[in-house]
């Protein structure tokens, strides 16, 4: 196994990883699950994956050293911008950082997905979860527009859903920045026409894309094709007041949130020149 | 000083650790249970059969004059049926407490556990003592254990001359422990669930035991969680008690443990789904701290059974 994991390794994802202060146990191990062996495995797959989309990270040295919520766009119906955004963290930022992305409350029921994601560092997107790690100086990798923005059509493709609060309430409470980062590429590696609601809900899963390719290549449609993504950081956003304000207070910070996110994504897509280039 | 010490569900080993820790310390340790009394008892504990829910209880709180209870006797055995769990863990724990509060003892330490709080995919990490008890929803069969906790944490605040402290300790483990959790560790096949890895906590029997003296011994009150020396993955601790393992899916694993030992069905959501706890109150309240490292914790488990199926210890201590 461990000659087989040699082979798997990449070198810069290890010696990133290497670089990063942890806060493992004995049995290497954080109370979430993070392994740092086993982290390296997982991104060296992740960096694969990454290359394939060939993404131009702009502005990444945007990211303040200690805390920090990372808040992007969310797109394309599985999370290769939650993949790629977290490598290009680990890979292209100084110093290196292992995010903690906060997942959907149904990933600890996936048979595996749970494990890999674990021991990456994916931990359950929950207030009490990211409020401890923020107390840690981590950097957390957060989609305020959950499925509801993953799961979008391409008809809607770059408008943003509505955001949560529950991200501005913790970044108030604890004094974290936020850099927003337009990611572009993710609607259209996987198009989605339409939601099936129906299946989704057979399936207990938080939507079913119906691709447009599905005739034609029954579940190959649901391979991503080798779009480009352009990741845009922004320049850290800083918000003070009481984190329990009413909703409409927290809203006017969400928005100016929201605002920077969609003109990096602006940017972002008037910067390429093609779909893949 | 010297003090009279009733312990519950002394027939229990985690129990007779305690009562052997007061006993050093010189206290006078007068044991109860409704089993029948094991062998080896510790000479100097006073022992007396008797249900929890019934009047003979009462007469051992009439002959001697209790500075402090320990109810570590709570049924987990499933083996009993619900009723009698109910009458011994509810019942009898009410009347435990009444005893207490007419009798003027000074100090209760309850025994609740931490399988109350429930595996949820939901669960984030740690758990501390304020947050939901999501056990039951799954599995009713756990009811008594909530109630048996959530009584007790009442009384820490109706009763204030009775200083109550609750303990939910993780999975208890230890050589002499025959919980479910160590008899299933001592199993030479292990099956898991596949797919499923999720966080596990041990504590050892020893530092359970001294932190049961830890809070009989301190002044604060209140529920505390007490989580021993740290968190790994539930294949970890497989491969710490050398067990050979199998991959079984979900329904599988629920025919073998009905088949193969009387291993509680809402523990199953155990290996599917972290439960970690942090004890840091009960750690800054008490100031205990654990001693025996996660590698003994499972290793001493498991060391004997080990040996019996021919096994060479290759992990020595």
């Amino acid at each position: 196994m461990s000659f087989l994991r040699d082979l798997v390794v990449d070198r810069e994802v290890a010696a990133a990883i290497d670089s990063i202060p942890n806060n493992i146990n004995s049995l290497g191990y954080d109370p979430w699950g993070l392994n740092p062996e086993a982290a390296k495995t997982y991104f060296s797959l992740a960096k694969l994956i990454y290359s394939y989309f060939r993404p131009n990270v702009v502005g990444i040295e945007n990211l303040p050293a200690g805390r920090v919520l990372i808040v992007p766009n969310h797109s394309g119906q599985l999370p290769f911008d939650a993949l790629t955004v977290a490598t290009a963290c680990l890979l292209k930022a100084q110093p290196p950082r292992l995010v903690r992305s906060m997942a959907e409350r149904w990933f600890p029921t996936l048979p595996w997905v749970n494990i890999a994601f674990s021991r990456s560092g994916v931990v359950v997107g929950d207030p009490i979860n990211c409020r401890n790690l923020l107390d840690d100086d981590n950097a957390i990798l957060v989609f305020p527009e959950g499925a509801r923005g993953s799961g979008k059509v391409f008809q809607e493709r770059y408008k943003l859903r509505d955001f949560g609060r529950g991200f501005m309430r913790l970044a108030l409470q604890t004094g974290t920045p936020v850099v927003p980062v337009g990611v572009v590429g993710g609607e259209e590696s996987i198009i989605s026409v339409y939601d099936w609601k129906a299946g989704a809900k057979m399936l207990g899963m938080p939507y079913m894309p119906i691709s447009p390719l599905l005739p034609v290549l029954g579940p190959l449609a649901y391979l991503p094709m080798p779009v480009r993504f352009h990741i845009t950081f922004g320049e850290p956003l800083h918000f003070t007041g009481p984190f329990d304000d009413e909703d409409s207070e927290i809203d006017k910070k969400v928005r100016v949130v929201m605002e920077a996110v969609d003109s990096l994504i602006a940017k972002g897509r008037s910067g390429r020149k093609g779909l893949f280039t | 000083m010297a003090k009279n010490v009733l312990i519950t569900g002394i027939s229990g080993s985690l129990s007779q650790r305690v009562a052997e820790r007061m006993l050093a310390q010189g206290h006078h340790v007068v044991g109860v249970d409704y089993r029948p009394p094991p062998q080896g008892l510790h000479p100097n504990i006073k022992f007396y059969l008797a249900n929890y829910n019934k009047t003979k209880i009462e007469d051992v709180f009439k002959k001697h004059r209790f500075d402090s209870v320990l109810h570590l006797g709570r049924v987990g055995n499933l083996k009993e049926s619900l009723g009698k769990r109910f009458d011994l863990n509810v019942v009898g724990s009410q009347k435990i407490m009444n005893l207490c509060v007419a009798n003027n003892v000074k100090r209760v330490v309850v025994l609740s556990t931490f399988h109350i709080y429930g595996a949820h995919p939901a669960n984030h990490i740690p758990i501390f003592e304020d947050e939901p008890l999501r056990a039951g929803g799954d599995f009713p069969q756990i009811a008594d254990a909530i109630q048996l906790d959530n009584m007790a944490s009442q009384w820490v605040y109706q009763h204030r001359k009775t200083k109550t402290v609750v303990l939910r300790p993780t999975n208890v483990i230890g050589p002499t422990i025959h919980n479910a959790m160590s008899s299933l560790l001592r199993r030479p096949r292990i099956p898991y669930l596949a797919g499923f890895n999720p966080m596990t906590q041990f504590i050892h029997e020893d530092d359970l035991a001294a932190a049961v003296l830890a809070a009989e011994a301190g002044d604060g009150v209140g529920v505390y969680n007490v989580a021993g020396s740290g968190v790994m993955p539930w294949m970890t601790a497989l491969k710490l008690a050398r067990a050979k393992t199998f991959p079984l899916p979900y329904t599988a694993v629920i025919a073998y443990l009905k088949m193969f030992s009387a291993f509680p069905l809402y523990l199953v959501n155990f290996f599917r789904y972290p439960c970690v706890i942090s004890d840091r109150h009960f750690r800054e309240t008490f100031g205990w701290e654990p001693k025996v490292s996660l590698e003994d914790s499972v290793w001493t488990t498991v060391a004997d059974a080990r040996q019996m199926q021919g096994q060479k210890p290759q992990y020595a201590l």
